[in-house]
């Protein structure tokens, strides 16, 4: 493998841990109102969908695993979370990939939904009490809002980087 | 590739990696559900390591919150200034007061000999992250093991209790806040000295929990640390008791999202020591026939007493033979009413009043 096909494959994985990273630094621009939004999911979901055999349930495991230690919460909240959505986009990659335009965001708002449902079970059996819903929404609302700004980023990596073509998976 | 040659290879290829990383999570959340895996070890070495960083980044945070704070206080700083002139004066003239009642309160302790507040002294931190994650109200402080902080330690501002610590590394700590849904607080409600739990509930305001039937909570009680458990100091300041229906609330004195300095109160309660049985005390080795007359005397004999009193004119006094045998003279006798144990000596206990702030003298 050459180098440069070496670092192609570890972007995807790699930009996965810097939405991590980014999401748990000490920066509330809403004053704390607002939690940060869930910027490895959206690597996790983007490559998850264009190149898939460039995240792999390894390197998505990888990523909840950091979110869950950087975030402080729960151990293995994030990382059964993101592996869920991942094992829905793994059955239903060509329905979520053929969406465009408005119809790909609202994919996106699906799966993060079904991804934040699943912390919210999660968090009520480890807490044994179901905790308030709010702040889980208020994260998928910034989560998808947040989405809009990002996906041209990440479009902008996989043409520039990886590579236009789609994996023949 | 035909796409439904493609789907099957992949569908193949997936399964099994997804399982087992499914299955991991699984352990990881029992694992961290009943602390077998080394997760806050993990944490707070990363935080340890991370801490200049995050230091270095919340200076510009800080600074930047205090700038666009302080435009709007601009506007009105002349009313301020007139308004924290007259809280000044006003809290002048309560501290003389309050200095007043505490000489009276050490005079009253003396005559009573009553025990004197425990003794504990403070660490302070400042504040280098704030969780904004759902589920979570955390805080990490840039001081750990180094400067003698350990787990369940209060955290409190100037205002009253912040929270516990629940993880320390080497020069970082995280703190769990009083909100925060794992967050479970022995609290006494004033007046009354009712008893309660605070339970967090990720709301601002936590819960009060196993609260006695007919409490007679009423809204604005103040709400302190109990002492139970003996791992918090009693009497911290924590809130106000509201009521909401059936729910009662505390909406408390401190403000996580304002804090940047804190202290960490460096308390243990001494634990209750029992007095050290003499030989006399120990059980013997009991003897099925006695070798003589003279041992079944000794037996017999009483060897220390334990006065109890029952009422203004009587003290009822029992005799304790020191073997095996369970014989308890029982006899009334007229005197005043003290209390009086010998068997159970009081143990002294730490005489140094908690220590004062910087900002009191």
């Amino acid at each position: 493998m050459s180098p440069s096909s070496l670092i192609a494959a570890i972007i995807p994985v790699f930009s996965g841990l810097l939405g991590v990273a980014l999401s748990n630094l000490p920066i509330s621009l809403t004053a704390g109102a607002v939690p940060a939004p869930l910027l490895a999911f959206m690597a996790v979901y983007f490559w998850s969908l264009v190149r898939p055999d460039l995240m792999p349930p390894a390197g998505v495991f990888l990523i909840g695993l950091t979110q869950d230690v950087l975030a402080g919460g729960p151990p293995g909240l994030w990382t059964a979370s993101f592996l869920a959505a991942y094992a829905l986009l793994d059955r239903q990659r060509e329905a979520f990939a053929s969406l465009a335009g408005v119809g790909a965001l609202l994919g996106f708002a699906l799966v993060a939904f079904f991804s934040c449902a699943t912390a919210y079970v999660i968090a009520c059996v480890y807490f044994y009490r179901a905790p308030p819903m709010m702040p889980l929404l208020l994260q998928l609302a910034a989560t998808v809002l947040c989405y809009i700004l990002v996906l041209p980023l990440l479009n902008g990596i996989q043409h520039r980087l990886i590579g236009p073509l789609r994996s023949e998976f | 590739m035909a796409n439904g040659t493609w789907r099957i290879a992949r569908r193949g290829g997936t399964q099994v990696p997804l399982v087992i990383a499914a299955i991991l999570s699984v352990v990881l959340i029992v694992g961290g559900k009943t602390h077998l895996l080394p997760i806050e070890r993990i944490r707070t070495g990363i935080t340890d390591r991370t801490a200049p960083f995050l230091r270095t980044l919340n200076k510009p945070v800080a600074a930047v919150a205090r700038w666009g704070g302080g435009i709007g206080h601009l506007l009105d700083v002349y009313s301020e200034n007139q308004r924290l002139r007259q809280e000044s004066a006003q809290l002048l003239q309560w501290r003389n007061v309050a200095l007043a009642l505490q000489d009276r309160l050490k005079h009253y302790q003396l005559l009573l000999k009553a025990a004197p507040d425990l003794s504990y002294t403070t660490v302070t931190a400042r504040v280098i992250a704030r969780s904004s994650q759902p589920f979570l109200e955390t805080i990490v402080l840039d001081v750990g093991r180094h400067q003698g902080v350990r787990p369940g330690q209060a955290v409190v501002d100037a205002r009253g209790l912040l929270g516990r610590i629940y993880a320390v590394g080497e020069r970082t700590s995280w703190v769990i806040l009083l909100n925060d849904l794992s967050s479970r607080v022995p609290v006494a409600i004033r007046p009354g000295n009712v008893q309660a739990i605070l339970a967090g509930t990720s709301a601002s305001a936590p819960n009060l929990e196993a609260l006695p039937q007919n409490h007679g909570l009423k809204d604005g009680a103040q709400v302190v640390t109990s002492g139970d458990g003996g791992l918090l100091p009693a009497g911290l300041p924590v809130g106000v008791a509201v009521l909401r229906g059936s729910e009662a609330k505390v909406s408390l004195y401190a403000d996580p999202l304002a804090v940047d300095d804190v202290r960490i109160v460096d308390f243990a309660s001494p634990q209750e020591q029992m007095p050290k049985p003499s030989d006399g005390e120990l059980p013997r080795p009991t003897t099925l026939a006695p070798s003589s007359p003279q041992a079944l005397d000794e037996v017999a004999a009483p060897r220390r007493a334990i006065s109890v009193v029952t009422g203004p004119t009587s003290r009822l006094t029992q005799s304790h033979p020191p073997g095996p045998s369970n014989a308890v003279s029982v006899r009334r006798t007229p005197t005043s009413p003290t209390i009086s144990s010998e068997a159970h000596p009081r143990q002294p206990v730490a005489t140094e009043p908690p220590p004062q702030d910087a900002d009191d003298q």
